[in-house]
């Protein structure tokens, strides 16, 4: 399987290294200014930096994005394919939100909207295929699939004060 | 009008332009300027062909500036919790390289009749390695990636951290006149720098966030102004002045430290410079002749010990066989803080600039240049050793 391997840079930053199935070493150099090293090592020293391009932290972003992204998006990815009358959203949890904090088991928004929640991301990560016992808690976004007026309604609930 | 300071003006012109001038001719053959900077301050003031009356105390002033920025920038690298995981992790390498390195500066000094503090003055030229080149090459090279950069600078962080308890000791030793005012001066400094870096590990973070300003101009006259401020009054405590402008560099950390490197860039390169020139001023090219034999052996001693120093080092972090040259070859190139070390005992002993500056232009362009074909050469003297039956 992967094997990434993470090694400090004193004064530089951190180095990443990854090494593929075929073989191959690869590495990127994450720089405490931001800037970002792709590196490929070399084939007979693989020590040695044969190929180092620099890329900013935007091109970054963008290639990490191209290579694959987040497992979540990959798996959205292939939902929108096989399901393509449904409709994908992504929302942001309000605080106004009569339903926030409590548990999906409690929100229970598939039964009341007909939409479902796939996957809830949070800052310190995502949850793919979230559990009745997860929270939707305010600041998270939650993914929406359903058919456009379900996902209407979920995304009403989330967004606003029910009161009214 | 001719006044004094129209003449401080034309000379400080002409001693920058010169400066420019070499740092061009560096960049287009690809090595450091720092060793042609020794060289070209060599070629003036006492012995040399052009004496500098009007601009010297001016060179001297900016000289201890110079010192004061690039220990200052080398504590901007550094926030204090990496320094002590990388103590924990280099310890071996470090103190490997401290034994190899150490000796041949305290022994050739010994026997070059030296006083013994002067010896361990020539023990520390010979130790240090220049995370200035270092860091210089590995960027134009494109090696931060390698798998033997970490272990370079991980050793290069030793040797800075070893500097900062060495300058308060020699300083001290230096200034005290009996055995017994001596130690005293040396507890205290070493006590006074370990307290206030643990100040700094503990307050580091609040620190920074009082000294941050949005405004670039402010800021950085906030940080010249702590910096000269603590490295004066480190000076008056007998601590080394270098010592207290790399314990602020420590205690800055996150944004107003990537801030400042930006900020202070500029200012280094140009006072770093004037330190160099300063320094080869205050030599007498005259006395070079007679130490360059004995520079040589020294530096050819330090190149092997640096080397192995290395291979070890790298050895045990399982890198492979070119890779252990490279990270040998990465320390070989002395520099500026060999020169600060010299300087210390130049006073003390005319022979000790003369030899420093011989030993640091030989290594430093040596050095660079093993690093840079190092890998040439592995591979040559691997193929030969393949094809031999």
């Amino acid at each position: 399987m992967r094997k990434v391997t993470e090694t400090d840079l004193p004064g530089v930053g951190v180095r990443f290294d990854l090494e593929t199935n075929s073989g191959r070493v690869l590495g990127v150099v994450v720089h405490q200014s931001g800037r970002r090293d792709l590196v490929i090592y070399d084939s007979r020293d693989v020590d040695r930096t044969s190929e180092s391009v620099k890329l900013s932290e935007d091109e970054g972003h963008t290639l990490g994005e191209i290579l694959g992204g987040s497992p979540v998006l990959e798996r959205l990815d292939d939902a929108i394919h096989r399901l393509e009358d449904l409709v994908i959203s992504w929302i942001k949890i309000s605080s106004k939100s009569s339903l926030a904090g409590q548990t999906l088991a409690e929100a229970s928004l598939r039964a009341r909207t007909g939409a479902g929640v796939v996957a809830l991301v949070t800052d310190s990560g995502s949850i793919p295929i979230p559990g009745g016992a997860d929270r939707l808690e305010p600041g998270d976004t939650a993914v929406l699939v359903g058919m456009p007026s379900a996902v209407k309604a979920a995304t009403r609930l989330l967004t606003r004060a029910t009161s009214d | 009008m001719h006044t004094g300071s129209d003449l401080l003006m034309i000379e400080l012109g002409l001693v920058v332009l010169g400066l420019a001038i070499i740092a061009r001719i560096a960049r287009r053959i690809g090595l450091p300027a720092l060793p042609m900077y020794l060289l070209a301050g060599l070629t003036l003031g006492e012995g040399g062909l052009v004496e500098l009356p009007a601009s010297e105390d001016f060179i001297e002033t900016g000289a201890e500036i110079g010192v004061i920025l690039m220990l200052l920038m080398l504590g901007l690298e550094f926030s204090p919790h990496e320094l002590v995981v990388n103590v924990r992790r280099s310890t071996l390498a470090g103190l490997t390289d401290l034994v190899f390195n150490f000796a041949p500066g305290l022994v050739a000094g010994l026997l070059l009749g030296f006083d013994p503090i002067v010896a361990i003055l020539l023990g520390g030229v010979t130790y240090i390695s220049s995370s200035g080149i270092f860091a210089k090459l590995v960027a134009d090279l494109e090696r931060i990636g390698n798998h033997e950069t970490p272990v370079v600078l991980g050793v290069l962080v030793i040797e800075d951290l070893a500097m900062v308890l060495y300058l308060p000791i020699v300083t001290g030793v230096l200034i005290g006149d009996s055995a017994l005012s001596t130690a005293v001066t040396v507890a205290v400094s070493l006590g006074a720098v370990i307290a206030i870096l643990g100040i700094a590990y503990v307050l580091g973070d609040r620190l920074s966030n009082i000294a941050l300003s949005h405004s670039s101009e402010a800021l950085l006259l906030t940080l010249l102004g702590i910096t000269l401020l603590v490295a004066g009054l480190a000076g008056r405590l007998n601590l080394s002045t270098a010592v207290g402008a790399f314990i602020v560099g420590v205690a800055l950390s996150g944004d107003i430290a990537s801030h400042a490197r930006g900020l202070l860039l500029p200012l280094r390169n140009l006072f770093a410079a004037v330190f160099f020139v300063f320094f080869g001023l205050q030599v007498d090219i005259r006395l070079i002749p007679d130490v360059a034999a004995v520079a040589i052996a020294i530096a050819a001693v330090s190149a092997v010990t640096k080397i192995a120093t290395g291979w070890i080092a790298a050895e045990r972090a399982g890198i492979g066989t070119p890779g252990r040259v490279r990270t040998g070859a990465a320390l070989i190139a002395h520099g500026e803080f060999s020169i600060v070390i010299a300087e210390l005992g130049i006073a003390r002993e005319d022979d000790l600039g003369a030899l420093a500056a011989t030993y640091v232009i030989v290594l430093t362009i040596v050095g660079a240049l093993l690093y840079q074909f190092s890998d040439t050469m592995t591979s040559v003297s691997l193929n030969m050793r393949s094809r031999t039956p």
